[in-house]
């Protein structure tokens, strides 16, 4: 048996798949002062639901896959551990002037960013190394015990050493670490060289500042998982959702924690290409994931998952960057909390703020009065507001209407159906330009793709986003409302080995590159016959970093070989460079060389042989009747729409628009003209 | 009101929401073509430095976009460049691609290339323009620089001047010029990767303008510039209202150069606020004569000065566009050294140095009006820190390099809510631009750069603070020389603080030998560094706003903790005193600060 869990800001959802690869999906309260126990408790209800003992149930478990936001928060709200930043003598403002740039350029309200590390605690080692790795000026060890000294006073609980060039030349943040360990004993430290070995200063410190703030939080959450899961009865592996996608062993993840940031979303484009491919089989997906208060959009392509090297905490140039590449996710300010208001000019907003859990949409009747999305929804008749959440919540339809004529339909002279109409509409504006800057605006066309609708709120317009998009269907898979768990359950363990090397087409170094390329091979191996394991197959992927010459940005490139045999496959990389240039940017440069900056590995271990399965236990939710319900459409007005049943379609009984489709986990919204059906995988496919 | 309001947009045809879905798609048009132009340039003053900009103008040349750009190369001169173009070139068809850098035809100075394309629909007409500007990191002068300070005239800067030039037809290069600019302009490789990269650029703007109006129609898009400059109109109507009536005078003074008086280049700005009228006017008359220096403003930059020190003090949810901008008038007079000059007037170096000194006093008359709104002077630019540098490589077979620096330049001015944002560059750009990575630089140029660092007690004092200097030290590595060129303002006259607030720290730079000794070096220098010799640089702070005795005791006690300020500078400037461990002492901080009040108020008499 296997577990998966998704520890998010509200629910820590709990899929579970038994021997016979049957899916079961429950939800328990998050526990923000103590995580463990919502674990244990999503535990505890499964173990309710079928009849047995947690311990019971723990003691069949094989592995249990944990995903938690716990890194991030404690970020967010500053519970990091008191970090000391030791860099290269004359530089010590690095996290202080990052890299520049600045949005919004008449706002002088918002300040200029506070360094990741205060400068109080950040500390020049006498030493520096050149870019060709020669030595400039040797590491002074006594100003290095000088500076253990301060630490000592300062009583630094973790320490990031990020030394200029230490990429091509370590020796120097080696020394560092020894005497670290020597005379600081007990102090966790991160040696960027060893965590992120990249090319510009500030990203690599951000990484190995950010990553030593977690080390002894995320080794004490980790532990303490590990303890209490034993006690409860767990005898298996237990496995940690990565920002890129994957999993790694829980001991390895908290040695370096900074993998486990961001590691949330990471998991929706996992589970979004698996119902592509069983579902739609679309080349290319949007995978959207929405919440309460943010929506989350990914792009899968060709069944790629999609990686940026750019990932900030917070906003960009304002927030701190993580100087790792992740799972591309683009989160905006959007969901079914999403606040509607009217600027004084007279134009209509949705968003970015939200009403969140407290105090919640104004029909939640918990003193919220600003019309949200969830409001508009409901005044539309969308949602039953006797069977919210399977009936576990009653919604107020009179505070709903209320809000959204006060805040929108007043200010801009509307009816009350057309302007909830608007919200809904602008909702999607919204969410469709989120989409769009990740097809789009890279130059992907989003017309033919497939939309994957995760998160409990993904049914109140998807279609209409994906109308509006172009898209050849939309897929609301039956895990939907947990869909980052169900990605958890999918996903691979994984390692990922850089290194950096420097040629170019015109003077291909090929015993250069190569060496590169086998070194990192030979790690992935090693980690494939180590933690690997046991895996049902395993792979080793190598991708270069390239450009063209005098460009500075590089374009991530599978490499179509893993050694350079001769000029032939210099030219077999060189041309699928120009193709993959062409493809993001519009035009190709064939008379200028191209320049080789980094080369990845990735080792890929599955770890699961069987297909992922069915949800189980339909039959025993109690099932309500369908039936008819007015409500409100776009362009149609007021009908009498058909409710049905999500867990009453079967496969290939087909429902059109306008019409509704309930779970206790989500409403989905099937516009006019749209028809809705039940897939053999159990998810609503629905065509445009 | 609201219901009339709406009932009026109705009757036009678009409806609120349409409005602000165009919105978006116009500002993602812009936006996609500057990550293009960012994830392809070659120069580093393009893709390390993003010292670029892209927007869309209507067919009556009005500006419609403009996020993400600097704002110096923006407000003003989009309109102006277009309108050029098809005054030189009646006939516009589609796949026609003009370079504009001429600043005597609305662009801001002659390194801001700059790729015009007309949006032409399926029958031929011309719906919009889209551009793309972007610095270079050569333009042809006469010294490895794009900033010639010390020209007399266009003929001794030497930059390659293009009024509106067709350079491409049905989507294809002319040869002849392509061929033209890789004779006269230094790393031609360089600038042909960021020609390139630009009409790449520009062509994704046009490749998305024409599928809009495919979608939604020609006319709807027309509709919507119309309302959306409408909408704008209405914002800084309201954002006007919001701030007194009144008017100051404030002004400001660039450094001597040579072809300057002895005392420089004194700006005069005036500003008034009509909230009956719900005007800003800027009044840049009462200036000096055009000079026999780089310096001059074009028409572009001197109403974009003016213009930015607007916007950064009124409510910044306007957006700018022509809608806005019918609320503000900026006055000129011909022949002045604030945007008057006509050919052969050299305006080398427009967008920067003089620029600033027109914005800067524009935002400081704002804080003379009320206190709370408007900013302090942001610190004058061009040190060496940030100068250009280009030799030959010889980790590279002998390689040519040229690039612009932008390695420390902070400057951010104190502002009416906010302490300065730190690297802000410099007033015209907003700290819009990235600053260089140490380990790039040295990757990509022969140099290293020994030290780059914050300067303790620097900073504009002031109830909030302007930004504090920056150091860099930096020389050739190799074996090889290392031309250096900038035009360095702020040596005498520093950033001013605004109510009270502390003047920023001034720039210096040096010529550090290669047994340490410092030689001074003046404001505009070419110099070469041989081998073992660097330059050490300090720039400008920005100016603080209100008096240092009102920033709250608190966060002075932070700023000594974060070693910002030492312990006596808290003391004697801010009047606040921390006792051994750091804490604020809140009897001998209010007794000292009684004191400072005091000092104040007799000062003020």
């Amino acid at each position: 048996m296997r577990f998966a869990v998704d520890t998010g800001g509200t629910f820590t959802d709990l899929v579970l798949e038994d021997g016979r690869g049957r899916l079961r999906m429950f939800k328990a309260p998050t526990t923000p002062q103590d995580p463990v126990e919502g674990i244990l408790a999503a535990v505890e209800a499964a173990a309710d639901a079928l009849a047995t003992t947690s311990a019971d149930l723990l003691a069949r478990g094989e592995l249990f896959i944990h995903g938690t936001t716990r890194a991030t928060n404690a970020i967010v709200t500053g519970e990091t551990a008191r970090t000391a930043f030791l860099t290269t003598k004359g530089h010590p403002d690095i996290l202080v002037l990052r890299e520049g740039g600045r949005l919004e350029p008449f706002n002088f309200l918002v300040p200029f960013p506070k360094p990741y590390v205060p400068r109080a605690l950040t500390f020049e080692v006498p030493e520096r190394v050149g870019a060709d790795g020669s030595v400039y000026e040797p590491l002074d060890e006594a100003g290095v015990l000088a500076v253990i000294e301060e630490l000592r006073e300062k009583k630094a609980e973790a320490v990031a050493v990020s030394l200029l060039w230490s990429t091509v030349n370590p020796a120097h943040e080696i020394g560092v670490g020894k005497l670290l360990e020597k005379h600081l004993p007990g102090v966790p430290f991160t040696l960027s060289h060893v965590l992120n070995p990249i090319l510009r200063e500030y990203r690599r410190a951000s990484s190995a500042c950010i990553d030593a703030s977690l080390k002894p939080l995320m080794s004490r959450y980790v532990g303490g998982l590990q303890e209490r899961l034993k006690k409860a009865g767990f005898g298996g592996r237990l496995l940690m959702l990565t920002s890129k996608g994957g999993v790694m062993d829980a001991a390895e993840l908290a040695a370096a924690p900074i993998h486990s940031v961001g590691s949330g979303p990471s998991m929706a484009p996992i589970a979004g290409r698996h119902f592509s491919r069983a579902d739609a089989r679309a080349a290319t997906a949007i995978v959207a994931d929405t919440g309460g208060t943010t929506y989350d959009v990914s792009l899968v392509r060709r069944g790629e998952i999609p990686m940026t090297p750019e990932t900030w905490l917070g906003q960009r140039y304002r927030g701190h960057i993580l100087g790792f590449p992740s799972v591309d996710v683009k989160s905006i300010g959007a969901g079914g909390g999403s606040i509607a208001w009217v600027d004084e000019g007279g134009l209509l907003h949705v968003g970015p703020q939200s009403a969140g859990a407290a105090p919640g949409p104004a029909c939640y009747g918990r003193g919220g009065t600003r019309p949200t999305l969830t409001d508009a929804s409901l005044a539309l008749g969308h949602i039953d507001p006797d069977y919210f959440l399977g009936g576990a919540m009653t919604l107020s339809l009179e505070e709903a209407r209320k809000a959204v004529a006060e805040g929108v339909a007043e200010p801009l002279g509307l009816a009350l159906q057309e302007a909830a109409s608007a919200i809904l509409r602008l909702a999607t504006e919204n969410m469709v330009g989120a989409i769009e800057e990740i097809t789009i605006h890279q130059g992907i066309d989003p017309r033919g793709a497939v939309l994957i609708g995760g998160g409990g709120a993904a049914g109140l317009n998807s279609v209409a986003i994906a109308r509006r998009l172009g898209c050849r269907s939309l897929v609301i898979p039956e895990v939907g409302a947990a869909l980052s768990a169900a990605g958890a359950m999918m996903s691979d363990l994984h390692a990922d080995h850089r290194s950096m090397f420097f040629t170019a087409t015109d003077r291909f170094d090929f015993r250069g590159a190569n060496a590169a390329l086998r070194k990192l091979g030979e790690r992935c191996r090693a980690f494939i016959r180590g933690p690997g394991k046991g895996a049902v197959e395993s792979a080793v992927e190598f991708y270069v970093e390239a450009r063209y010459k005098h460009q500075i940005w590089e374009i991530d490139l599978p490499l179509p070989v893993s050694r350079f045999g001769s000029k032939k496959d210099v030219a077999r990389v060189r041309a699928a460079f120009d193709q993959a240039h062409e493809e993001v940017f519009a035009f190709r440069d064939p008379s200028s060389e191209v320049e080789f900056v980094g080369w990845r590995a990735v080792a890929r271990c599955r770890l699961r042989k069987r297909r992922f399965g069915r949800l189980g236990g339909e039959e025993a939710r109690g099932t309500k009747l369908p039936g008819r319900r007015r409500a409100f459409f776009e362009g149609r007005g007021e009908v009498n729409a058909r409710v049905l049943a999500f867990d009453a379609m079967k496969p290939g009984g087909a429902a059109r628009g306008p019409a509704i489709v309930e779970s206790p986990f989500t409403t989905v919204v099937i516009d006019p003209g749209a028809r809705a059906e039940r897939t053999r995988t159990g998810s609503l496919l629905i065509t445009l | 009101m609201a219901r009339a309001r709406a009932k009026a947009r109705r009757k036009s045809g678009l409806d609120p929401v349409t409005l602000a879905v165009l919105h978006k798609r116009f500002d993602a048009v812009t936006t996609k073509m500057a990550n293009t132009l960012l994830r392809t340039g070659r120069s580093g003053v393009l893709n390390l430095a993003r010292d670029f900009s892209t927007s869309v103008v209507t067919r009556e040349c009005e500006l419609l976009t403009g996020a993400e750009s600097l704002p110096i190369h923006h407000l003003s001169g989009a309109d102006l460049m277009a309108r050029s173009m098809m005054e030189m070139h009646p006939r516009l068809k589609r796949g026609d691609a003009y370079l504009h850098n001429s600043p005597y035809h609305g662009c801001s100075h002659p390194a801001d290339h700059t790729i015009l394309v007309p949006v032409i629909d399926g029958r031929g007409a011309h719906r919009f323009t889209v551009w793309v500007k972007a610095h270079q990191a050569d333009c042809g002068c006469s010294q490895p620089t794009t900033y010639m300070g010390h020209a007399r005239d266009v003929y001794e800067e030497g930059a390659l001047i293009f009024p509106p030039t067709k350079v491409q037809e049905n989507y294809e290069d002319n040869e002849d010029f392509i061929n033209f600019c890789r004779m006269r302009i230094r790393v031609p490789e360089q600038w042909y990767g960021d020609y390139l990269a630009m009409i790449g650029a520009a062509r994704i703007g046009e490749r998305e303008v024409l599928a809009m109006g495919e979608e939604y129609g020609w006319e709807t898009l027309h509709a919507f510039s119309r309302e959306w400059f409408d909408y704008s109109e209405k914002l800084m109507i309201a954002a006007i209202r919001k701030l007194p009536s009144g008017r100051a005078t404030a002004r400001s003074a660039h450094d001597p150069v040579p072809g300057t008086p002895e005392e420089g280049i004194p700006i005069t700005a005036r500003v008034e606020i009509d909230g009956a009228k719900a005007t800003i006017e800027v009044d840049l008359r009462d200036n000096p004569d055009a000079m026999p220096c780089g310096l001059n403003l074009s028409e572009a930059c001197a109403r974009t000065g003016a213009m930015i020190g607007v916007f950064n003090s009124i409510d910044d949810v306007v957006p700018t566009n022509a809608g806005s901008f019918r609320r503000v008038k900026v006055h000129i007079r011909e022949g002045s050294v604030a945007g008057g000059g006509k050919h052969p007037t050299s305006m080398s170096v427009a967008t920067t140095n003089l620029a600033d000194r027109v914005t800067n006093p524009v935002q400081r008359a704002f804080s003379k009006i009320q206190d709370g709104i408007g900013l302090a002077e942001c610190g004058p630019i061009f040190p060496a820190s940030m100068g250009v540098i280009s030799g030959f490589d010889p980790r590279n077979e002998g390689e040519p390099f040229v690039n612009h620096l932008f390695l420390m330049v902070t400057g951010g001015a104190g502002a009416g809510k906010t302490d300065a944002w730190l690297t802000i560059l410099h007033a015209g750009n907003a700290g819009m631009c990235f600053v260089d990575s140490v380990e790039l630089d040295e990757l990509h140029f022969p140099i290293y750069i020994k030290t780059r660092r914050l300067v303790p007690d620097t900073e504009g004092a002031g109830r909030t603070t302007g930004a504090p200097s920056g150091y860099c030290e930096y020389g050739p590595v190799g074996g090889g020389d290392l031309e250096v060129v900038y035009v360095s303002d702020g040596a005498i006259n520093a950033a001013k603080g605004t109510r009270g607030g502390l003047n920023g720290a001034v720039c210096k730079n040096y010529l550090m030998r290669a047994d340490g000794t410092l030689e001074d070096l003046p404001a505009c220098a070419d110099i070469i560094l041989k081998p073992g010799e660097n330059v050490a640089s300090y720039c400008t702070g920005g100016g603080g706003y209100g008096p240092p005795h009102e920033r709250p005791a608190d966060k002075v006690r932070e700023d000594v903790e974060e070693k910002w300020i030492t312990k006596e500078r808290a003391w004697e400037v801010y009047g606040v005193a921390l006792d051994a461990r750091g804490r604020v002492d809140g009897a001998r901080t209010e007794r000292r600060r009684k004191k400072l009040r005091k000092e104040q108020a007799a000062g003020a008499r």
